[in-house]
């Protein structure tokens, strides 16, 4: 909602940066109105998981304009570390009771696995993407389909094409009582722990010398060149971070659910895409808000019983916002990009 | 690297005329070699309900010999991006029509592939068995004898069709005290099939369905038709489709919005032993108080050697359709025996004695014959429930001739 | 490489001069040569053993099959610039057009001939539909909602089960024939390969012509610097719009002609994966030069279905003890993820690129959305 220009009042100034959190707060009571506390949660906890991958696709778009159709992939297999790290190097079974002993294991697997995703993602950017800068641009995207069905296979060798259990470190028990109904303190901590990754993002985006330097190379790549930032660098940490927030959602993803599979990467990328350009792609906010939209419509459609209308749905909505909004929820004007 | 750049195309070319020149080799030996071919989707997800479907019809094939002829397998995958895809199952069914030596296929595995399949394969008149296609359409009605296009029956398959297996678990499930029930289906010819079936019955017997939806293979959150069911106050779950659509997630967010406790009704798609990645594997202890179904007999007199075979020859346990598998592959065995005692061994001999003759097979499934449009006789529907973190056999419906 | 290249080629230039002016006669004398030649092919030892000669021709129809829906697909990219990621969608109404006219399911009985139009014109109308709202948007808007498009369609065949038999899909269709003279069948895949091999060399001289016309070069125009097209009077929209129509009726025609030769539809055979399958091809072959992404189709569909499937095969018959223990069938895709990224890495023009747009990247820098 940047767009709101200079010459307005300062009344109008206030209003317009207010549309957007106004219409957001509405939304979410429509919403917590109409599906019910739980099913409102479920929506949160889900659409906190596809914001986390979001932010991977609209962050490399914003600055390659690559639609980096391996993203998801690199979700899937960031669930896949996470699962290795939590029951074969910490030897996590199933719920940990003592409280200091999970927040040391849950913090050990998040630093554990995004680094290992950030690693892959640079290294993915490394061979596959960078000696294709110069490239026609549609050669990147064939090598990011390459890429995920290398992944794909990959995983499915070392563990098996069947689903596979994650420990579930998070007692599902635990709950508080909200208004009468049970709410899983999982819930609350994925939906916590993911809007805390987001919020460290943003602030890293605008507050660091390397935000600024992702900020100006998705506006002109060139001429940030000549600004002295390394292009290369910045990118590989556009990646660098994207992936390590895909390996984050692999990380909640396996807490929430208790399980992950080879092919998971498929679907999820193709609706964290869906929302990246919902939100308008290339802005981070967006991303997120999209995440939760798609979300919402889905748990929505499930709860009334459309669930197998579901993807149409949210394709559909997608088709017709391009049409009257192209520029997707918030905008994708380069000043927000990351 | 360098070498692909310059040389990429005639590289490529080079490797597959190398691997032209030794497929050569192996398929010149003809003559008296007679061939089972083998189709099932063979990568990707496919590869772990149909996997070991292909190991039990290798088994039963390396077994088997026949006097005066070498009998070999071919196995053709026509799983594509890790699906089973019925373009290529059609492919495929022609490479064996024109391999003369295949006398008889075991497969498909899925319902669509089979039919893209039968009408090429009635039309050359090679025998096929499938063990696991449960959809009555392939073989029953108008829509069998399309496919068919009015030809000889040519198609067998060694299991009972959805629209007995669906109505077995409900007449069960009124009897176990399910009233109120919430049915969830995987949206796909299997799941959705079982599904209907059930549901008819379900309401035919009196019950009630509060809650009916259907969620894609692929779906990973299953939280929020979980708490619609829990909204909806059901008294069981019904959920039509396999293991690999999401039954054991299904279960798993089922116990997270607090119905752990209530009776999980599925069919053959969730019955899947107790391995690796089976439905009681994943649901872990929620898999308590579920219930599945499976279109055979519980108690084969053989099954205990069976399974000391398999495991000695693939080093795993026996699951799934292991045992379909392995009994397709030994009626077409017999089939092509009896033709050989008839002298003359032809597809068409071959067809004629599994298909025509209307004898029993002794099959690893227990005795196996077929009715006039190919489906088995042996309409007996076991139940199952996980009682102690693995199946038990409660009882079974025999649904007769 | 080129020096050997020019050297094989100048005994060939009088005869490539002549069918630079007589094009359209040169695809078909190349078709018919090539379509004879294939065949011929398989009974030479390296081919024969692999699989017999029919369904080596069976393999061929499909292979055409696919690059057709690439040539259909290169008019959308290679030529007017536009990035469709929904292609399938196109693809599955054309075989369900079908389906739906001549199948026991809706107890119609169509013939097939007049359906292939009627393929073609279902493909147009809804690439117009789609188009119309949607290609005022920049390149990768459209792309992305041709991919919600694409993703939607066969939803909604799923879904619709009351005319689409659902999941099912429709079985049994009708196979083409032509009254007393021949009746198509599914184990003799020469009438279906004729029949492919005739509209192959159609399409390809339509494109060709096409490429040639004032829409084609308008379509070029647009590619390299819409505004500027616009400046100098095009109409943008109507031409993109015809690019969209011509790629989608196509597609819809060779949803006929597959359903078909398959003769079932089902919603699955029509997902994301074919939409990226003959992206691929188009990209690999080379966008822009509809021979190049026609061979590109060709090879990639007889690599992925025959030469993956032998792998098994063909290490056997190497007898290297360590490998025998591995089943490649489980590695074909990995294989194909690496020939995909080796191949573009290499040569991100594609195997054979256009010969225009070699002069224009090859020794330039290509700024941001230099090619859309």
């Amino acid at each position: 909602m940047a767009t709101v220009n200079a010459t307005s009042s300062s009344a109008g100034r206030l209003l317009g940066s207010l549309r957007l959190p106004i219409g957001i707060v509405a939304f979410l009571g429509i919403s917590l109105t109409v599906l019910g506390i739980d099913q409102f949660v479920n929506a949160l906890t889900l659409g906190a998981i596809y914001a986390l991958v979001a932010l991977g696709y609209t962050m490399v778009y914003g600055i390659i304009e690559l639609i980096n159709f391996a993203h998801g992939d690199v979700f899937m297999v960031g669930s896949f570390v996470a699962m290795f790290i939590s029951s074969s190097l910490l030897g996590n079974e199933g719920a940990i009771t003592n409280i200091p002993l999970l927040a040391g294991s849950v913090l050990v697997l998040f630093a554990l696995t995004i680094g290992v995703m950030a690693i892959v993602g640079a290294l993915i950017e490394r061979l596959a993407y960078r000696p294709l800068r110069r490239a026609p641009r549609l050669a990147p995207l064939i090598t990011a389909i390459g890429v995920s069905f290398i992944l794909q296979n990959v995983i499915q060798f070392f563990f098996g094409p069947t689903i596979v259990t994650v420990p579930q470190l998070v007692p599902i028990e635990w709950s508080i009582e909200v208004s009468g109904s049970r709410v899983p303190l999982l819930n609350i901590f994925v939906i916590a722990a993911s809007v805390a990754l987001m919020f460290a993002l943003q602030l890293f985006i605008s507050r660091t010398r390397t935000g600024r330097a992702m900020r100006t190379t998705s506006m002109d790549r060139d001429a940030s060149s000549l600004m002295g930032v390394d292009i290369n660098r910045t990118i590989m940490i556009t990646f660098l971070i994207g992936s390590g927030l895909a390996g984050a959602a692999g990380v909640v993803h396996g807490l929430y659910y208790g399980n992950t599979s080879f092919n998971l990467g498929f679907q999820s990328g193709l609706k964290a895409f869906t929302a990246a350009v919902l939100g308008g792609i290339g802005n981070t906010a967006g991303a997120a808000l999209g995440g939760f939209l798609i979300a919402f419509i889905e748990v929505g459609a499930s709860a009334f019983g459309y669930g197998r209308w579901g993807g149409a749905v949210v394709f559909s909505l997608l088709v017709i916002f391009l049409v009257f909004r192209p520029t997707g929820l918030l905008g994708s004007h380069s000043g927000d990009r990351a | 690297m360098k070498v692909f750049n310059k040389k990429g195309l005639s590289a490529l070319a080079a490797v597959a005329i190398l691997a032209a020149a030794c497929g050569g080799s192996s398929a010149s030996t003809a003559g008296k070699t007679l061939t089972i071919g083998i189709s099932f989707p063979l990568n990707g997800s496919a590869l772990a309900s149909a996997g070991p479907a292909r190991d039990g019809a290798l088994l039963a094939i390396k077994e088997a010999s026949i006097e005066g002829y070498t009998l070999k397998a071919k196995v053709l995958d026509h799983a594509k991006e890790g699906a089973h895809n019925p373009d290529q199952a059609a492919a495929d069914m022609l490479t064996f029509v024109g391999d003369e030596s295949v006398v008889a296929v075991v497969g498909p595995f899925n319902s669509a592939s089979a039919k893209a399949q039968i009408p090429v394969s009635s039309e050359a008149g090679l025998l096929q068995c499938s063990p696991s296609n449960t959809n009555p359409a392939l073989t029953k009605g108008e829509d069998g004898a399309a496919l068919r296009g009015g030809r000889a029956v040519n198609y067998v398959r060694v299991a009972t069709t959805d629209d007995l297996q669906g109505p077995a678990v409900a007449v069960y499930a009124k009897k176990n005290g399910a009233k109120k029930i919430y049915i969830l289906d995987s949206t796909d010819a299997y799941g959705k099939g079982v599904a209907d079936a059930f549901e008819a019955q379900f309401i035919a017997d009196g019950g009630t369905v509060v809650g009916r939806t259907g969620l894609p293979t692929g779906t990973t959150d299953f939280s929020a038709v979980a708490t619609a069911a829990k909204a909806a106050d059901a008294d069981s779950i019904f959920y039509g489709g396999v293991t690999s659509d999401g039954a054991p997630l299904f279960r798993n967010a089922l116990a997270q919005a607090g119905l752990g406790a209530l009776p999980f009704y599925g069919a053959d798609g969730i019955y899947d032993g107790t391995g690796e990645g089976s439905y009681v594997a994943i649901a872990g202890a929620n898999a308590e108080n579920s219930y599945a179904s499976q279109a055979a007999i519980e108690n084969i007199p053989g099954k205990d050697a069976f399974n000391t075979k398999f495991k000695a020859e693939y080093g795993k346990d026996a699951e799934g359709y292991a045992y379909a598998g392995y009994a397709c592959a030994q009626i077409l065995v017999e089939g092509i025996k009896a033709a050989v005692t008839g002298g003359d061994v032809t597809r068409e001999t071959v067809r004629a004695a599994v298909v025509d003759k209307g004898s029993a097979f002794e099959t690893v499934l227990g005795a196996v014959s077929f009715d006039e449009v190919g489906d088995t006789t042996q309409r007996i529907i076991s139940l199952y429930k996980v009682d102690g973190g693995a199946w038990k056999f409660v009882e079974e419906i025999n649904y007769g001739n | 490489m080129s020096r050997i290249v020019d050297a094989v080629n100048a005994p060939f230039a009088p005869v490539r001069a002549y069918f630079r002016k007589h094009r359209s006669f040169g695809i078909f004398v190349g078709v018919v040569l090539l379509s004879v030649a294939l065949p011929l092919l398989t009974r030479v030892p390296p081919f024969d053993g692999i699989q017999s000669t029919n369904a080596w021709v069976n393999a061929f129809t499909t292979a055409a099959i696919y690059a057709m829906l690439a040539m259909g697909l290169n008019v959308v990219i290679g030529f007017a610039g536009l990035l469709d990621l929904g292609y399938a969608a196109f693809f599955a109404l054309g075989g369900y057009t079908y389906a739906l006219a001549a199948s026991p399911f809706s107890g119609i009985h169509l013939p097939f001939w007049p359906m292939l139009l009627a393929g073609g014109i279902v493909g147009a109308i809804f690439g117009v539909l789609l188009g119309a709202p949607t290609l005022r948007l920049r390149g990768d808007y459209l792309a992305i909602v041709t991919l919600g498009f694409g993703e939607i369609v066969p939803i909604t065949l799923m879904n619709a089960d009351k005319f689409t038999d659902g999941v099912n899909g429709i079985g049994g269709i009708d196979k083409p024939s032509i009254p007393g003279i021949l009746q198509f069948t599914l184990i003799n895949p020469w009438p279906m390969y004729g029949l492919v091999v005739v509209l192959f060399t159609l399409i390809m001289i339509m494109i060709y012509r096409l490429e040639d016309s004032r829409l084609g070069r308008t379509w070029d125009a647009i590619r390299e610097d819409e505004l500027a097209a616009e400046s100098s009077g095009v109409n943008t929209v109507i031409a993109k719009l015809q690019a969209f129509a011509v790629g989608a009726s196509i597609a819809g025609i060779v949803g006929v002609v597959n359903a078909a030769k398959i003769t079932i539809v089902t919603p699955d055979q029509f997902r994301f994966a074919v939409s990226i399958s003959a992206l691929a091809a188009v990209v690999l072959g080379g966008m822009g030069n509809t021979i190049g992404v026609a061979t590109g189709a060709f090879i990639i569909y007889l690599f992925q279905s025959i030469l993956l499937k032998q792998l098994n095969t063909l290490v056997e018959n190497f007898n290297i003890p360590i490998l025998n223990q591995v089943d490649f069938l489980e590695f074909q895709y990995v294989l194909y993820g690496i020939v995909l990224v080796l191949m573009m890495l290499k040569r991100p023009q594609g195997i054979f690129p256009a010969r225009r747009r070699m002069r224009e990247f090859a020794p330039l820098k290509i700024g941001k959305g230099g090619l859309k």
